[in-house]
Parts: C-alpha cells; sequence; structure tokens
C-alpha cells in the first residue's frame, strides 16, 4: 500500500472518540472530577444535540456536592469503586427516563421502588455486600446495583426488572425531601399500597397498588403526595405517608 | 492508494515462520489497546449520561441502532471477504469488491466508536450481569482486534490465514456484543426509534 489507509481509519476512529470523550465531558459538569467547583449549572450544556437523558440526574447531582448529607462519609476523592455510604438514599430517574427509582440502604438491609407513574412499579427488600445490592420483589421483581463514590457524588447504577419491565439506572444521592414515602392503607376492604418517588427538582411520580397483599400486584396512578404534610388522598380516604429512608434508619 | 482487489495471496514456504513473528507487535498494541479501554472503563466513574443524537427517543436506543448499524456492515464485511477469497460459488470477484471491504469496515467502525464511547463514559465496565460482564470484556477485545487487524494488513510476508482470522476474530465479537446490547435492548424495549 502507497499510503498506510488502515492506520488512517484507526487514527480517524481514535480521533472520533477522543472527540466524543471531551464533548461527553463537557456535557457533564456536576461529575467532572475534582477541579470543577460544585457550583456549575446544573443543566448539562449541550453540543450539537438536545440534551441526554436522566435530567434528574445531573440536577441533583449538583446539589449533593453542596450540601452532604449528615450521615455519608467525608466525600472521597477517589475515582475507583469503592463501597458505598452504610445509610444513604438514592433517587433519580431510570435510563431512557420511562420510570423513576429510589433506593433506601441501611445498613446491611435495602429497601427500594421503581414505578413509572402507573402500572409499572415493584417495591423490593434485599441487602447489600461491599457495594453491591441484590433485592427481590413480588411478580419476580429483581434488582443488582453497585455503588460508587467519586468527587463528593455518590451514584447507584445497576438494573432493575419490575411488572415485566427492565430497566438500567444511575442515579445520585437523594436528600430530604427527595426520597422514597410509601403510604398503606385499608380502603373498603381492600390493602392498597403506595409508593411516591420525589425527586431533587420537585417532580414527583408514584403508582398505588389496588391489592397489595396480592402475590402479583396490579397498580394504578397514585394520587399526588402533598410532600410538606406527607399526605394524599384516595377515593375519599387521607393516605399518611411515611419517609422510607436509610441514612435516618425510617421505613425500616 | 493502491487498487488492491482480493487479500494479499499466500506466500511461499519458506518465508512463513519469520511471518508469525510480525504479529508481535500488533498483537501487544491490540491488547493494550483493550485493556487502557477495560482499565478506563473500571475507573471512570459512569456518569449515567452523555451526549446524545437528536431523532432518538433515548440513548438506548441511538447506541441500539448505531450498533446495529455497524454489524450490518459488518455482514457485508464478511460476505465481501468471502467472495475476495473466492470462497462464493459462481461468483467472481468484481473489482469493486476491494473497495467495498474497506469501506463497509471503515463505516463499521466509525459507527462502533461514539456507541463504545457512550458505553464507556455513562456506564463503565459492569459485572452485574453475566450479559454485562461479557458485553465489558468482549467491547474492550473488538477494539484490540480491530487494531490489530489495522496493524497486520500493510505488511507483507504474513501467512495466508492470518487475515482471515484477524477478520473472523473482529466479526465474531462485534456480533456477541451485538447480542449482548443492542438485541437484547431491542428484545427488552421493543423496536423503535
Amino acid at each position: 500500500m502507497k499510503r498506510n489507509t488502515p492506520l488512517i481509519t484507526l487514527l480517524t476512529g481514535a480521533a472520533l472518540g477522543i472527540v466524543l470523550l471531551i464533548a461527553s465531558m463537557l456535557a457533564t459538569p456536576s461529575n467532572a472530577p475534582a477541579g470543577y467547583s460544585a457550583t456549575v449549572p446544573s443543566t448539562p450544556s449541550a453540543t450539537s444535540a438536545p440534551a441526554s437523558t436522566p435530567p434528574a440526574a445531573p440536577s441533583s447531582a449538583a446539589e449533593s456536592p453542596s450540601a452532604p448529607s449528615p450521615s455519608a462519609p467525608s466525600p472521597s476523592a477517589s475515582t475507583a469503586y469503592a463501597g458505598a455510604p452504610a445509610q444513604a438514599d438514592y433517587a433519580g430517574k431510570v435510563s431512557g427516563g420511562g420510570a423513576s427509582v429510589a433506593v433506601a440502604v441501611h445498613g446491611s438491609q435495602v429497601i427500594a421502588y421503581v414505578c413509572n407513574g402507573s402500572t409499572v412499579e415493584a417495591w423490593l427488600k434485599g441487602t447489600v455486600k461491599a457495594g453491591r445490592v441484590v433485592m427481590t420483589g413480588k411478580n419476580h421483581a429483581q434488582l443488582s446495583a453497585d455503588s460508587a463514590v467519586d468527587s463528593a457524588v455518590t451514584m447507584m447504577a445497576g438494573d432493575v426488572t419490575a411488572h415485566g419491565t427492565h430497566y438500567s439506572f444511575s442515579v445520585p444521592m437523594a436528600q430530604k425531601p427527595s426520597g422514597l414515602y410509601e403510604a398503606t392503607a385499608t380502603v373498603r376492604g381492600a390493602t392498597i399500597k403506595a409508593g411516591w418517588i420525589v425527586l431533587a427538582d420537585g417532580t414527583q411520580v408514584g403508582s398505588l397498588e389496588t391489592d397489595a397483599g396480592s402475590a402479583a400486584p396490579s397498580a394504578i396512578q397514585a394520587p399526588r403526595l402533598d410532600v410538606a404534610t406527607g399526605t394524599a388522598e384516595y377515593d375519599g380516604t387521607i393516605l399518611h405517608a411515611t419517609l422510607i429512608s436509610g441514612a435516618t434508619g425510617s421505613g425500616f | 492508494m493502491t487498487a488492491q482487489s482480493s487479500a494479499s495471496a499466500p506466500l511461499p514456504p519458506a518465508r512463513a515462520s519469520s511471518g508469525v513473528a510480525k504479529l508481535v507487535v500488533p498483537s501487544v498494541i491490540g491488547a493494550l489497546v483493550a485493556l487502557t479501554l477495560g482499565i478506563y472503563g473500571r475507573l471512570h466513574h459512569p456518569t449515567g449520561i452523555a451526549i446524545n443524537i437528536a431523532g432518538f427517543s433515548s440513548p438506548g436506543y441511538v447506541k441500539s441502532w448505531l450498533a446495529t448499524g455497524a454489524t450490518v456492515f459488518a455482514l457485508v464485511q464478511v460476505g465481501s471477504a468471502l467472495v475476495m477469497y473466492g470462497k462464493v460459488p459462481r461468483v467472481t470477484a468484481p473489482p469493486w469488491i476491494g473497495g467495498l471491504h474497506r469501506w463497509s469496515g471503515r463505516i463499521a467502525f466509525l459507527l462502533a466508536v461514539p456507541v463504545a464511547i457512550h458505553c464507556l463514559y455513562a456506564l463503565g465496565f459492569q459485572d452485574y450481569s453475566t450479559r454485562v460482564l461479557i458485553h465489558s470484556l468482549l467491547g474492550c477485545a473488538f477494539f484490540g482486534a480491530f487494531t490489530v487487524k489495522m496493524l497486520i494488513l500493510p505488511k507483507r510476508g504474513l501467512p495466508g490465514w492470518v487475515l482471515p482470522l484477524a477478520g473472523a476474530l473482529v466479526f465474531i465479537l462485534l456480533i456477541a456484543i451485538w447480542l449482548t446490547s443492542a438485541y437484547w435492548f431491542f428484545s427488552t424495549f421493543g423496536i423503535k426509534r
């Protein structure tokens, strides 16, 4: 070959990769390595395209470094995988934004909830060991995830399956009032269980199981939760929601 | 660029033994590429987000469609290679077959790069399920294998089985990567934009 065209192909690909990597780094200000302050704007700067996935993740991640939860350990500057804090809560949207997930870690016990605000939802219980969370729930619900601390931002990333639907997620630590709320009540003879995930930007998504005692509960959209009072109204009944928080031990 | 309409013909046996020695440096470089990607993916903390491309409903779909595009071009690669080596009965290699092979390969590779960058940056090297572990390992291996193939192409004096083997390895890795990602993704979430 007169000119080493395969090498040109290889170097073109490498150059493309580096350009995209830098563009990706520029699109994630709150997760940049130490050296970026925690006050960078929370909306990722779009490069040539509209902003990307979980919008809740960067905006809540921008807030967590500046006000770490009291029970979290001092932030580690390491970028390697490290174990999660022993009591912590995580909440955010799943990849693609189709649902939200909240995970509450309290010592070795973990409670999680995933829901899309209507029929796809599941409560999960499980354990955590060395940062690896493994959980199961009714109707073949499963969740497995890892947590890691990087430059004051703790994330939990993994997979969850609920109601036959599979999501991947990478969500940051949450602080009150962002988090997971649960309310159980008996309404006209049926046990209902509602779950709400409140995200750091104030939006909430919630589902309500109309037959919570069943082995495969079916769910509908939950009524709006008034986070200030912790109440919601369903079918004429006031539901009182409790916060499920690994950080405080509430709900465990 | 020389008009190369077929891969280099097998060389006389007397030079075959030193030919394999020429594979050592490219293989080491390829291995280093694979290792670098894996170590970066493992050490870098996944952010969950990366730059997106307009027109798709989610980054998962962007990657799945781009990866599928790369895989389609990889199939063209295999087909054109078979024709180039005269393995397809009753089909003689037309003069443009080499160009088709090279360009389909370049397109496949360049489609795979943004997918890999997004994967490494937003998701990282993961092992929380078998599918994800295999994907992470093979993803790194693919770029190492592709590097090797690009580095050995201009070399003279290689045994005739080297290029087809390198090409087959690259192809098999890409198919396995596609199965553990885009194929799983479309099966789980449906085929849509």
